[in-house]
C-alpha cells in the first residue's frame, strides 16, 4: 500500500503524535468531568483540593435523581426494544423486497439522521400537543423510536446484505417454514447486526437531550434534561457525578459493541 | 406404459418479463435414477431445479411427484433435499446441530435425532467433525455436510446445484465418488445440475443436455456422444469437426454432399444421419447442412493411398500425445479439422507440417445436421 504504516518513517512519530493529540482532545473534557465528581470542591476547583464521594452519596439520597435515572433507563430500554423490531422488520423489506419507490422508503427511514434535531423536536412538539402525547411515556418513546430507529436499520441492512439468502432457502428446503428459517437461522446469523442495533438504539436515547427537553414534564425527565435544568439552577458538583455515570453507562455499552465487533467470525 | 414416473416435468417455463429463463422443459426421471442437467451458462439449469425446489413458480407447466402436484405445496412441505452451489451451512450452529435441524424442524424425538445424525455424519465420513463450526471446514467438507444435512429427513429427492464447482478437480473427483457411493447405498433419486460434461458422464445414469432453456438431448453420456441429435449437442458433447456442405442430391435416405472445395461425399446414408427424424428430414438439393465427424474416427492417407481418402487438406501442426497423435489440417476453404490418431494407426513417418494429405472416415462415422 502506498501509506504503508511501517515505511512511513518519521512521519510515524508524528502520525502518533497527532492521534495523541486529538484522543485527549476529545477526551480531557470527560475525563476532566469525571475527575470533578471525585473532588471535593464545592466550587468545582481544578484540581481537587481533595477526593471524596460524596456526591454520589447526595446523588443517590436525591430520589429525584433516582427517578429520573429510572425514566431514562425505562425510556431508553423500550426504545431499544421496539427499535430493535421495527429496524428488523423494515430491513427485511428493504434489502429483499421488490417494490417501486424502495429507495424512496428507505431515505425517508434515515431522514431523522440528517434533518437538525432542534427542526424534528419541535415537529414533534407541536403534533404531540394535538394528540396530548407531550409529557407522556408514550411520546417520549415514539419521539426517540425517530431518532434511533435509522441507525437499527443501517445496522441490520448491512448485516443482512451480508448474508447468503441461499441460506435461508436451504433452512426452508429443510423443512422450515419462511418465518421458522428466518427466525432460527437468518437472524441467528445476523445477530451482530442486531445486538449493534440495540445498543445503538438504547444510545439514541438514553443521551438524546434535545428531543426529550420539549418532550419532559415536571413529572417526566430523563436523566440528560434534569442535568441540563438542575444546571441552570447552580453548578453542584453532583452534576459532576450523574455526567460520570451516564459516560460510565455509554462508554460500557460501546465497548460491548467494539467487543462484538471484533469478535465477528470471519 | 401406464405406471407413472416417479417425478414428471411438464411443460414448464419460466419467464422474467420478456426473458424466458426456461422455454419449454419436459422430463420424466425413474425412481433411483441419477439424472444431470448438463449445459452452458445461463441455459436454465437452476431454473428449473428451483422451481421443482419450490422457490420458483413456473410461468406455465407443472411438476408432478409420485403423480401429484407439486406446484401448490409450499417449499418447506415438499420434503426435497437440495445443496447448492454456494456453501449454505448454518453458520451458528454446529455440523451436528446443521445436520439435526431438518430432524428438528419435525419435531422429531431426541433420540432418534442423534441416532440419525451419527449415521449421516458416517454416511459422508466426518464422524470427527460433529462438534465443529462451519467456518471450521473446508469447502469440500461443507459441501458434505450440506449432502448429510440434505438426507437427514430421506428426502424421496435429492437436488444438487452445482454443489463441487468451487472445489479444485482432485477435491472434486474425490466427492463425486462420494456422491456416487451414497446414491448406490441410499437408493435416493438424484437430480444433478453441472456444466461439467465430465462430471455429468462420469455421475449420472442419464443426461438431459441443456441449451437456450430447452432440453436439446435426453440420453445416457454414450448416447449423447455416439448419437448426439442436433449440431448443438454434437459441438458441446465430446469435440468434433464441423465441416460446411451442401446437398447435391437426395433420393430417399440416401445423400450426396458437395464441400466448399468441390469433393463429393456420396453414401451418407439415412440410416446413420444424425436425428434423421429432426435434421435430416426433408433435406433437399441446395440446403446448407453440417458435416460432423469425431476427431478420432477421421483418417489420414497419404502418397499412393491419397485416392482413398475424400477430403483433401494440408498438415498444420502434430502433436505427440503418448498414446495418440493430434494432427491439426486446414482444407483448402481454409478450415480447420482436427484428428486423433493412434499411435499405431498410420504406416510410417507420422504426417508432418507442411504435409498434403486427404481425409477420410469409415462409413457411418459422418453424421449430418442442417446449418445452424
Ligand atoms: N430473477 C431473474 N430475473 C431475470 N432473469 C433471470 C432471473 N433468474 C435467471 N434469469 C435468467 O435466466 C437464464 C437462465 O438462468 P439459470 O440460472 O437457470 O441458468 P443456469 O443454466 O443455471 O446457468 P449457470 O450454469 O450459469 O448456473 C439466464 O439467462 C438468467 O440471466
Ligand atoms: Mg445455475
Amino acid at each position: 500500500m502506498l501509506l504503508d504504516f511501517d515505511r512511513l518513517g518519521w512521519l510515524r512519530y508524528a502520525l502518533c503524535l497527532v492521534a495523541v493529540l486529538v484522543g485527549l482532545f476529545l477526551l480531557l473534557p470527560i475525563l476532566l468531568i469525571v475527575a470533578l465528581s471525585f473532588g471535593s470542591s464545592q466550587w468545582l476547583q481544578f484540581p481537587p483540593p481533595a477526593w471524596t464521594l460524596k456526591w454520589y452519596g447526595q446523588l443517590f439520597a436525591d430520589p429525584e435523581w433516582l427517578t429520573s435515572f429510572f425514566v431514562s433507563l425505562r425510556i431508553a430500554l423500550t426504545v431499544m426494544v421496539l427499535s430493535t423490531v421495527i429496524g428488523l422488520m423494515a430491513s427485511f423489506g428493504l434489502t429483499r423486497g421488490r417494490f417501486p419507490g424502495r429507495e424512496l422508503v428507505r431515505a425517508l427511514f434515515l431522514t431523522p439522521m440528517v434533518l437538525p434535531v432542534v427542526v424534528l423536536a419541535v415537529a414533534l412538539y407541536a403534533l404531540f400537543l394535538r394528540i396530548q402525547l407531550n409529557g407522556t411515556f408514550i411520546g417520549f418513546v415514539i419521539a426517540h423510536l425517530v431518532v434511533a430507529l435509522p441507525f437499527a436499520i443501517i445496522s441490520i441492512c448491512n448485516a443482512l446484505e451480508r448474508f447468503d439468502i441461499a441460506i435461508e432457502d436451504a433452512a426452508i428446503i429443510c423443512g422450515a417454514s419462511p418465518l421458522e428459517a428466518k427466525l432460527r437461522v437468518t437472524i441467528p446469523s445476523i445477530r451482530l447486526g442486531v445486538f449493534g442495533a440495540a445498543i445503538f438504539s438504547f444510545l439514541a436515547s438514553w443521551d438524546e437531550v434535545v428531543i426529550a427537553i420539549f418532550m419532559a414534564s415536571p413529572d417526566l425527565q430523563t436523566l440528560p434534561v434534569r442535568i441540563f435544568s438542575t444546571l441552570r439552577q447552580d453548578l453542584s458538583p453532583v452534576i459532576a457525578a450523574v455526567s460520570s455515570i451516564l459516560v460510565g453507562f455509554t462508554a460500557v455499552l460501546m465497548l460491548l459493541a467494539a467487543f462484538l465487533r471484533k469478535d465477528k467470525p470471519s | 406404459m401406464t405406471t407413472t414416473p416417479f417425478l414428471s416435468i411438464r411443460g414448464v417455463a419460466k419467464r422474467y418479463g420478456a426473458v424466458a429463463a426456461v422455454e419449454d422443459v419436459s422430463l420424466d426421471i425413474a425412481e433411483g435414477e441419477f439424472v444431470t442437467f448438463l449445459g452452458p451458462s445461463g441455459s436454465g439449469k437452476s431454473t428449473t431445479l428451483y422451481v421443482i425446489a419450490g422457490f420458483q413458480g413456473p410461468s406455465v407447466g407443472d411438476v408432478l411427484l409420485r403423480g401429484s402436484s407439486l406446484l401448490r405445496v409450499p417449499s418447506n412441505k415438499r420434503n426435497i433435499g437440495m445443496v447448492f452451489q454456494r456453501y449454505t451451512l448454518f453458520p451458528h450452529l454446529s455440523i451436528a446441530d446443521n445436520i439435526a435441524f431438518p430432524l428438528k424442524v419435525r419435531r422429531r424425538s431426541k433420540a432418534e435425532i442423534d441416532a440419525r445424525v451419527q449415521a449421516m455424519l458416517r454416511l459422508v465420513r466426518l464422524e470427527r467433525y460433529a462438534e465443529r463450526m462451519p467456518a471450521q471446514l473446508s469447502g469440500g467438507q461443507q459441501q458434505r455436510v450440506a449432502l448429510a444435512r440434505a438426507l437427514a429427513y430421506d428426502p424421496p429427492l435429492l437436488l444438487m446445484d452445482e454443489p463441487l464447482s468451487a472445489l479444485d478437480k482432485k477435491l472434486k473427483e474425490e466427492i463425486q465418488f462420494e456422491i456416487k457411493r451414497i446414491h448406490n447405498e441410499t437408493g435416493v433419486t438424484i437430480l444433478y445440475v453441472t456444466h461439467d460434461q465430465e462430471e455429468a458422464l462420469r455421475l449420472s445414469d442419464r443426461v438431459a443436455l441443456f441449451n437456450n432453456g430447452r432440453i436439446e438431448q435426453v440420453g445416457s453420456g454414450r448416447d449423447l456422444y455416439d448419437a448426439p441429435a442436433t449440431h448443438f449437442v454434437a459441438g458441446f458433447i465430446g469435440n468434433s469437426n464441423f465441416l460446411p456442405a451442401k446437398v447435391a442430391s437426395a433420393s430417399g435416405a440416401a445423400f450426396e454432399a458437395v464441400l466448399p472445395d468441390g469433393s463429393r461425399l456420396p453414401g451418407l446414408t439415412g440410416a446413420r444421419l444424425a436425428g434423421a427424424s429432426l435434421a435430416g428430414a426433408g433435406l433437399k438439393a441446395g440446403d446448407d447442412v453440417a458435416i460432423m465427424v469425431r476427431p478420432e474416427r477421421l483418417t489420414i492417407t497419404r502418397g499412393d493411398d491419397m485416392a482413398a481418402g475424400l477430403v483433401p487438406a494440408t498438415v498444420t501442426a502434430t502433436t505427440f500425445l503418448g498414446d495418440v497423435v493430434h494432427v491439426l489440417t486446414r482444407t483448402s476453404w481454409g478450415g480447420e479439422v482436427s484428428i486423433r490418431l493412434p499411435c499405431d494407426g498410420f504406416r510410417g513417418e507420422p504426417p508432418q507440417t507442411a504435409d498434403k494429405v486427404r481425409l477420410g472416415w469409415p462409413a457411418g462415422a459422418a453424421r449430418i445436421y442442417s446449418a445452424p
